[in-house]
């Protein structure tokens, strides 16, 4: 989770607030932030840190484990209307990527403000495909506008 | 999977500590701008 405090600036440079969840208690997300979070990233972690010791938050969103009585690690992606755009559950030995969810966000709000279709792969500044009205009168020919090499 | 892609993302609230003090969080309260949800196993570990 150091990971995602680091990138909080971007998060909030796009406009986007992060809810990190777990099991523990607000009091030892207090103790985490002090001990560590705040020793490894200035400032620690800036955005509110929820407690879900049941797993019931995580029981609605399918990550709660209830053998091992943890959230998996989850992340969801809400947009403004409040409707679900993107989910990504991982097995607990392997974090996530940050960058990558950033990148997301950054393609559904490209999409958002422009109509604009995102490709693979897609990066700020590379090509995007028209308009889904747009795109359909080139099905069978995106080939010439967009290249697979677009999406590395 | 208890949820869906393009449908309402289930609103809860929580106790929640930010910045040196405990509130409750109510997901609805942050309609009009971009969430993202990060759940992770536990405090203390950094995978």
């Amino acid at each position: 989770m150091a990971a995602v405090a680091v990138k909080y600036p971007a998060f909030q440079e796009i406009g986007a607030e992060i809810l990190t969840i777990s099991v523990d208690t607000p009091a030892t997300h207090q103790d985490w932030q002090e001990r560590e979070l705040s020793r490894m990233v200035p400032g620690g972690a800036r955005y509110p840190m929820l407690s879900d010791p049941e797993g019931k938050i995580g029981s609605q969103y399918g990550v709660y484990d209830p053998d091992k009585k943890v959230d998996l690690r989850g992340q969801f992606i809400i947009d403004p209307e409040g409707i679900l755009q993107a989910l990504e559950v991982l097995g607990i030995p392997v974090g996530r990527d940050v960058s990558e969810l950033l990148r997301e966000l950054r393609a559904f709000r490209q999409h958002r403000q422009t109509g604009e279709l995102i490709p693979c792969g897609w990066q700020p500044g590379k090509p995007t495909l028209p308009e889904e009205e747009e795109a359909k009168k080139i099905a069978g020919r995106i080939w010439e506008v967009w290249k697979p090499k677009n999406a590395f | 999977m208890a949820v869906q892609i393009g449908k309402l993302a289930p609103d809860f609230s929580a106790e929640a500590y930010h910045q040196g003090s405990t509130k409750t969080i109510r997901l609805a309260d942050y309609r009009g701008q971009w969430v993202v949800l990060f759940f992770y196993p536990a405090d203390f570990t950094y995978v």
